[in-house]
Formats: C-alpha cells, structure tokens, sequence
C-alpha cells in the first residue's frame, strides 16, 4: 500500500576551467538537454576574475538553485582543463564549483576529471601535470 | 640561454621555428630517435614521454650555459628554460590546420599503415582543439615557470614569417612576457 517517493533526477555538471575563464553547463544524464549553463562573464565584472574560485563559487550557487528548482536532486561532474588564472594551485574553479554545488544542497556522485591531452605522436606520461 | 616553444599541436610551432638562426632541437623527433619514451598510448597513438631521459638529454645536448638554443615540442614547457614562448591558435583554425596537415601527410605516403583513419583524424584534430581551447599548455607553461617567463603569441590569422619575427623579438628580448591575452572557451 505504501507508495514509494518520486526519486529525485540526477543530471551532469560538466566544469570547463580554462586559464581564462570558467563555464558551468548542466546537462540531463544523457549530455542532450542543457538545464543550466553559466560562465565567469556573468558574475564578475573585470576580464581577469573570470578563471577565479569566487567567480565559480557563484556561479555554482546559481545553477545549483536552478536545476533543483528543476527537480534534480543530484549531480555526477565532468572537470575539465587545469583552470586557474594566477592560482597557485591547479584547478580551484573545479574545486570550488563543486564544493557550493554541495553546500547548495546538491548531492555530488562521481567526479571525473577528462582534460584534453595535447598529443601529436607524443605525449606526457600518464600523471604530469595537472 | 635555453628558449622553450610550446604550444598545442597544429599552433606552427615547427613552421615558425624552422627559419630562426638558432640552433633548434625538434622534441618530438628525438624522443621517437632516441626512444625516449616509455610505452604508447593506444587510444591517442603516442608515444609516453619519458621526462627523466629528456631531461638528461637536454642537459647534455642543450644545455642552457651554453649558447642559445631553442627547444621546441608541445612537451617543451615541462622543462627547464629561461624562456617560455606559447604559441596560440583559434581551435577552429588549429582543427583545420591539423586536419590539412594530416591530408597531406596521408597522400605524402599513402601506403604506410601508420597514418590515420578519417575518424582518428577528426579525433585528434578535436582534443587538440579542445585543449588549446581550455589554455591547458599555457596554464602548465605558467604553473611551472611563472608569469615573468611566459610569452604567449597568437598565430591565429598571421602568417608563418610575422609568428617567427615575433619569436625574434622574444628571443632578443625586445618583447615583454605575457599571458591569458586571448580567450577561446567561446569554441567550447
Ligand atoms: N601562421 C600560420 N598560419 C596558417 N597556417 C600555419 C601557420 N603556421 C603553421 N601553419 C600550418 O599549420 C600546420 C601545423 O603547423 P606546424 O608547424 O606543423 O605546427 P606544430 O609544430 O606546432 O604542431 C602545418 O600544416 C602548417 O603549414
Ligand atoms: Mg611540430
């Protein structure tokens, strides 16, 4: 007799973090239907805030708000790019967007980190860099 | 002095180091000649550097004490250098650059089964694109050396010949480090 709850819909936040800038895109699980999409341009006015973890932060706030008012209930993100404008440690807007994701109230399931490789008949070994 | 020119692959790294009057080590050739390299990547057809050997390689074979020399690879920027020029392209142009350049090599030897499929190509031309869009080599170049040793050049819509004069310029130190000057996340 007991009916079982609804369960909430999970979607894809997929984090490109360049040198330059950081764009948040939520997507359905399948990747089809964009459900939320903003870039550092939105939320901070001079040109070189746009890579920063404030930057995400809020960004990431109001995403978050956005697709649960769309009923999603949690996310799986994709990272990629090293991210991080003058920071000395790689990738604080990815780290960053997740975090407020969280704090939003957002449950995080996998993350995954799919940085393009440079290659061209070489490449660097499995765990440089970034 | 030792000059690093990096950049993702297809910016004209080669193109635009051939007609300089410095001696230029070509990293790509000498990790594939002095097997350097440790194991393939299967499913990008390239060859692990290994970074050690290099560097062994280097201070034995370009050393920076010594005169001027220019190391150039999109691995260049992982190594010590007292300069580091990125070279920069619009990934819509770089994918076509990498896409012609990959036609021509295939006529060039149309009977050599290491040249790519139609589908690989398009693959490579992609990631390639898509790391130049996301500034993954200048965000290492500047991770590793520091915003006062980083040149960032833009190819894009400039011919082979103003790159390399600009390249001078670095090289005589006329030219100001830069970085972060162009942004291609639009592609994405
Ligand atoms: N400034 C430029 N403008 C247009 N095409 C270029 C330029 N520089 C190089 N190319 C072409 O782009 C392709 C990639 O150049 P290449 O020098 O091989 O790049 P890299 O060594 O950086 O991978 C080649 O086919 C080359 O002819
Ligand atoms: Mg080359």
């Amino acid at each position: 007799m007991s009916q079982q709850e609804p369960e909430g819909r999970w979607a894809i936040a997929h984090v490109h973090a360049s040198f330059n800038n950081t764009i948040i895109t939520i997507t359905d699980e399948t990747g089809a239907e964009t459900l939320a999409k903003s870039s550092g341009g939105t939320v901070v006015k001079q040109n070189r805030d746009e890579a920063s973890p404030y930057a995400a932060m809020q960004m990431a706030e109001t995403v978050a708000e956005d697709i649960m008012a769309q009923g999603i209930e949690g996310v799986h993100v994709r990272v990629r790019g090293p991210g991080g404008n003058l920071q000395k440690n790689p990738g604080p807007g990815a780290q960053a967007t997740i975090r407020a994701l969280a704090r939003a109230g957002l449950e995080i399931g996998r993350i995954e980190d799919v940085t393009p490789i440079p290659h061209d008949g070489t490449r660097p070994p499995k765990n440089s860099g970034f | 002095m030792r000059v690093a020119v990096t950049g993702t692959p297809g910016t004209g790294k080669t193109t635009a180091t051939e007609t300089l009057d410095y001696a230029v080590v070509h990293l790509n050739d000498v990790i594939r000649e002095e097997g350097l390299h440790d194991g393939e990547d299967p499913d990008r057809a390239s060859l692990y550097a290994d970074f050690e050997a290099l560097e062994e390689w280097l201070a034995a074979n370009a050393s920076a004490d010594d005169e001027t020399v220019v190391v150039e690879s999109h691995l260049a920027h992982h190594f010590d250098a007292d300069r580091v020029v990125v070279l920069r392209c619009h990934p819509e142009s770089l994918e076509s650059r990498l896409r012609e350049r990959g036609e021509t090599e295939e006529k060039a030897r149309e009977n050599d089964a290491s040249t790519k499929s139609p589908q690989a190509l398009t693959r490579y031309a992609r990631e390639n694109a898509e790391a130049e869009a996301l500034d993954v080599i200048l965000g290492e170049a500047v991770q590793r050396h520091g915003l006062e040793s980083v040149y960032e050049i833009d190819t894009t819509d400039r011919t082979p010949e103003a790159v390399a004069e600009e390249l001078r310029a670095v090289l005589a130190d006329e030219r100001e480090p830069s970085a972060g000057d162009v942004d291609f996340t639009g592609y994405l």
